[in-house]
């Protein structure tokens, strides 16, 4: 048969394979190849703040911060441990809660009670979780689903910690410019952080048990024990949002468990590219503005939201980021055989 | 004796919103959570029908069940398709599209608390000391039998016996010729039928308002989760068990509990056993 | 063929986005001489889009006045408003606060109006104003009496804050607890069962009603029956009314599940009056027809007189015909009349004070004494509340209506009532 087929091939750039190893600092050219990217997006967010028209923009763009938290903690969960959180809306209530209670009952400042509100946080929904960690698939997502309605349930119904109004006069930052700058700097140490973390060893146990878990038992090792690392990193990253959240509005209530803290992460993985721990966060980026531009056409505005994040699931559902990456990794290019 | 009355028609209500959500998971293993939408856009529906065309109210029940079992249909066909297989994109897809609708609705001025459905026939009966409307009457007699037409249908129809062919086993199903994206579109459209008649029947107790989405939403994946994802019986019996167990917090413990009762089923179940009352997926039971 | 519709996404999102981000550089920098209003409302639902309503028609018809009068310069009144979104379940109240910094921050709001609709958002609003200075009347929803109780505790870190629209424990001292003893001197009631919902400002009025009309010498049957919002069967609690024969059924309830209560009501034909003291449902003038008149004969406190049709003063009926021409519908929830005054009593402080600045402005407002839509409207000076009362000429009035033959009658306060209270046929024995 004498078909001529034209099929598409994949490469690595040459520039790719050359810096791969010690070989990187040869050049100049290879060093820019690797850092320019990570450079930009640091130099970008630090620079960010600065550049923005108004205040209002200012406060976008914490808003945006506090959801790449829980945009890293989600992508972190879903693809590199394989568990697929649905709540974390459940993070950022519990946080910003003991960051609120810390603060109107004990009277510790904003930079004390941050920390402790995320380990403590952390450890809190650890344990409350550790009962659905064997669970898997979309049960696990289902049930973190439902942990923040049952929580909002619970408090609304027993009148506990302020009931529906909540706790109000928290503390707020001392200055605008730390409150804008922590959570930046914040955001780009976990971003960082995590990408180091998941190439570390226990990287690797994490990847395996996304993999297959039953491996991982066979080799000897806990699994339960490690996600519940898993869970404590990702549900520490959600209580430090809710914690600042709760420092920058000077209030916390039940409405910290919307369902609205849940899928906006969710979203901004799916555009921003899953498995990159960087897309998320620039999904971020991208959806809260537009989500702000788009206030101009009132309640519009979410069916239009919608509609994008329907046709990036269904049409692209890799992200911009691993789109982003491989064309800067590799090119393409039509053979004929 | 109240709690008997009010006990089985609470049941039958959660059973009707479940149903249609059991039946979509337990064909095709999607998880439809435009579920909501589809509720609360067929109460729309009909009230536009009834109220702003005048149409007579049995024939608009036909027309909004008819287009209801499109619009699912449709949903699947143009969009569920595509991800079918990876779970939390068919939730995210599944649930951004009933947000679009939902909010759709809202924008199209669909706001207010004006807007209602007649009931089929007025007035109340008491039985032994208890009033009881003639609605919710016809709400339980209507649910019985559409539990026992669902029985009848998937155990003597063609299609039904396909739709339960492909709920146990799909390549099973496969090689013996049954279409599964056919099978997933049918069995879409009647979940969407499902959503349809539970909003028709239970809407006219009180007005439709689109937040009404968001809790049936919830209230069907509670019952479906604590009767076993798979399984329609399973749905049935955990809404009876919901049901009552709502009715008699009310009763004894206090009514502000009613909520959490049923948000907290779905934990312990998920806990204690996560497949469910009667569910089929049993490879959930295997914990690691 | 993938590749093409995956450009075809992309495409269409830059040029959405482009689109927007054209049009916000563009927009030349507007040197507004208006003063500008701004409004953080919930416009989907009925306590944000009365709101809106009424301060556009008030603002329309100050500008077609000619404006404010500001030092000598006339200026007019500009609004923006901005959908918070903030009554709906899922949101979350940051959204609401954010709104509220984009108008002030973006839009340059001078004045805050209307909201934010949710006592937990108006609350939580109250830090950001005083971070800002900037001066708001809230004119519908927070029904919370924690609201000018925070005022007067720390008065100079919330002087910019003041309510135009009545609260709770008025309500519920003067206006609920006449009514209910009037209504049993006159048909000889005293049981009476009460039902909330499970929000901070019900359970508070309701255990409130529950202390004092208890102490009044009434049955009081059980304690609160408490549902929490989203609950769609009420059936148990009827049952109990009806078992233990309660006359009064006490309704405090802004969610629309409300029509369900009150149609198992009808049709049980429960020898009971529903008495809202907040009842979401009942408040529209499409709720009859909406029910089939199942309604009728349930009561309603609109919080603020002027909501529905009354004479409390000869500004009422004027603004009721103005709102009907302008809306093709009468005043609805109990948030109009309020909205409508907001406008005019900041028209009139400002002219007062000859300027914007927030200080001047606040104690032009705390002199205010008009005579508005609902009575004479005068602020508290350490509450920035505004002072109610049973007459019209003291100060601000309330309004219960009662639903007969297809009509919203006002039936108390005495001074500006329209009818009398009547009991649905099947009571009376």
């Amino acid at each position: 048969m004498n078909n001529e087929q034209r099929r598409k091939e994949r490469l690595d750039r040459g520039i790719k394979v050359r810096t791969d190893g010690l070989y990187a600092i040869m050049s100049l050219r290879e060093l820019c190849y690797l850092t320019v990217p990570r450079l930009v997006l640091i130099v970008g967010m630090l620079v960010l703040p600065l550049v923005m028209p108004s205040m209002y923009w200012q406060r976008v763009i914490s808003i945006v911060c506090i959801y790449a938290f829980l945009a890293l903690g989600f992508d972190f969960l879903a693809h590199f441990v394989g568990l697929v959180c649905l709540g974390g809306a459940f993070f950022i209530g519990v946080g910003g809660y003991l960051a609120a209670i810390l603060n109107t009952f004990w009277g510790f400042p904003p930079l004390v009670t941050i920390p402790i509100a995320t380990l403590l946080g952390g450890a809190i929904c650890t344990l409350l979780l550790l009962p659905c960690l064997p669970l898997r698939g979309v049960y696990f997502a289902i049930v973190t689903l439902m942990y923040p309605l049952v929580l909002m349930r619970i408090i609304e119904a027993l009148n506990i910690l302020g009931g529906t109004d909540g706790i109000m006069g928290v503390a707020s930052f001392a200055n605008r410019w730390i409150e804008q700058y922590f959570v930046i700097v914040m955001v780009l140490l976990f971003l960082f952080g995590l990408r180091r973390l998941v190439n570390l060893d226990i990287g690797l146990v994490f990847r395996a048990v996304k993999d297959n878990d039953q491996a991982v038992r066979a080799s000897g090792m806990n699994i339960t024990f490690y996600k519940a690392i898993a869970v404590f990193v990702a549900s520490a990253l959600g209580c430090l949002a809710g914690a600042c959240l709760v420092h920058m509005y000077m209030w916390s209530g039940i409405s910290l468990f919307a369902l609205d803290f849940s899928i906006l992460p969710i979203a901004a993985t799916v555009i921003g590219g899953a498995g990159t721990v960087v897309g998320p966060v620039l999904g971020c980026f991208i959806l809260v503005p537009i989500s702000e531009l788009l206030r101009a056409f009132g309640t519009l505005r979410i069916v239009f939201y919608c509609l994008i994040l329907v046709a990036f699931i269904v049409f692209r559902s890799e992200g911009i980021m691993v789109y982003g990456q491989r064309k800067y990794h590799q090119f393409e290019r039509w053979v004929t055989i | 004796m109240d709690i008997l009355i009010y006990g089985t028609i609470n049941s039958m209500a959660l059973a009707l919103m479940a149903l249609g959500f059991a039946l979509v998971y337990g064909i095709s293993r999607v998880a439809n959570f435009a579920h909501g939408a589809l509720y609360v856009i067929s109460g729309f529906v009909t009230w536009g029908f009834v109220r702003a065309l005048g149409v007579n109210y049995l024939l608009s029940i036909f027309l909004t069940m008819i287009i209801i079992g499109v619009v699912g249909a449709l949903i699947y066909q143009f969009i569920l398709i595509r991800v079918r297989g990876m779970a939390i994109s068919e939730i995210i897809a599944s649930y951004a599209i009933g947000l679009a609708i939902l909010e759709g609705l809202r924008w199209g001025g669909f706001k207010g608390m004006t807007y209602t459905l007649p009931v089929f026939i007025e007035g109340s009966v008491d039985i032994g000391e208890i009033p009881v409307d003639f609605h919710r009457l016809v709400v339980v007699g209507i649910g019985a039998a559409v539990v026992a037409f669902l029985w009848l249908f998937t155990h003597h129809t063609r299609i039904g016996l396909a739709l339960r062919g492909m709920a146990q086993d799909e390549r099973a199903a496969l090689m013996l010729g049954i279409d599964s994206d056919l099978m997933a579109v049918v069995a879409m459209a009647l979940g969407s039928m499902l959503a349809g008649l539970a909003a028709i029947l239970l809407l006219p107790l009180g007005n439709i308002v689109v937040e009404a989405g968001y809790n049936v939403l919830i209230l069907a994946i509670a019952v479906c989760i604590v009767g076993g994802l798979g399984s329609w019986m399973g749905a049935v019996l955990a809404a009876f068990l919901i049901g009552f167990a709502q009715i008699l917090t009310v009763k004894y413990l206090g009514s502000h509990y009613q909520m959490v009762v049923a948000l907290l089923a779905i934990i312990f179940t998920l806990v204690l056993r996560p497949s469910g009352l009667f569910g089929q997926q049993k490879e959930l039971e295997e914990r690691v | 063929m993938k590749k093409k519709s995956m450009w075809g996404v992309i495409i269409v999102v830059i040029v959405v986005i482009a689109a927007f981000v054209i049009y916000y550089a563009t927009r030349p920098p507007k040197i507004e001489p208006g003063i500008v209003i701004g409004c953080p409302l919930s416009t989907a639902f009925l306590y944000g889009w009365d709101a809106e309503r009424a301060i556009t028609l008030a603002v329309e018809e100050i500008n077609a006045a000619g404006g404010v009068n500001v030092a000598g310069k006339k200026r007019p009144f500009k609004v923006e408003v901005i959908d918070t979104r903030d009554l709906e379940p899922g949101v979350p109240v940051s959204e609401a606060l954010l709104v509220v910094e984009k108008l002030i921050l973006e839009k340059k709001a001078d004045f805050i109006l209307g909201g934010p609709v949710r006592s937990e958002a108006a609350l939580a609003a109250m830090d950001l104003l005083s971070k800002y200075k900037k001066v708001s009347i809230l004119t519908t929803g927070v029904l919370t009496p924690k609201y000018h109780a925070r005022v007067a505790k720390e008065y100079d870190k919330f002087k910019y804050c003041f309510r135009i629209t009545g609260e709770a424990v008025w309500m519920v001292t003067g206006e609920i607890i006449p009514c209910l003893v009037d209504i049993g001197q006159r048909f000889g009631l005293d049981r009476i069962f009460i039902m909330i919902q499970d929000v901070a400002h019900a359970r508070g009025g309701g255990g409130l009603i529950a202390k004092i009309m208890a102490k009044k010498g009434w049955h009081v049957i059980g304690k609160p029956e408490i549902y929490p919002t989203g609950t769609t069967d009420f059936s148990m609690g009827l049952i109990k009314a009806k078992k233990e024969k309660a006359q009064v059924i006490l309704i405090w309830m802004d969610m629309p599940e409300t029509s369900i209560l009150l149609k198992q009501w009808y049709d049980m034909k429960l020898p009971a009056l529903p008495f809202g003291s907040i009842i979401a449902a009942a408040e529209q003038p499409g709720f009859w027809k909406a029910t089939e008149g199942k309604g009728e004969y349930c009561l309603a406190n609109v919080v603020n007189a002027g909501n529905a049709p009354s004479n409390a003063t000869p500004w009422t009926m004027k603004f009721v015909e103005a709102y009907k021409k302008r809306w093709n519908i009468e005043p609805e929830g109990y948030g109009t009349s309020t909205s409508y005054m907001a406008p005019y009593v900041l028209k009139d402080a400002i002219e007062r004070a000859g300027s914007l600045e927030p200080d001047a402005i606040i104690k032009a407002l705390e002199a205010t004494d008009m005579m508005g839509v609902y009575g004479r409207i005068r602020f508290d000076p350490k509450s920035h509340q505004v002072i109610p009362s049973v007459d019209p000429e003291e100060g601000a009035v309330g309004s219960i209506f009662q639903w007969q033959a297809k009509k919203r009658v006002v039936v108390f306060p005495k001074k500006i009532a329209m009818g009398e209270i009547q009991l649905p046929p099947w009571m009376k024995k």
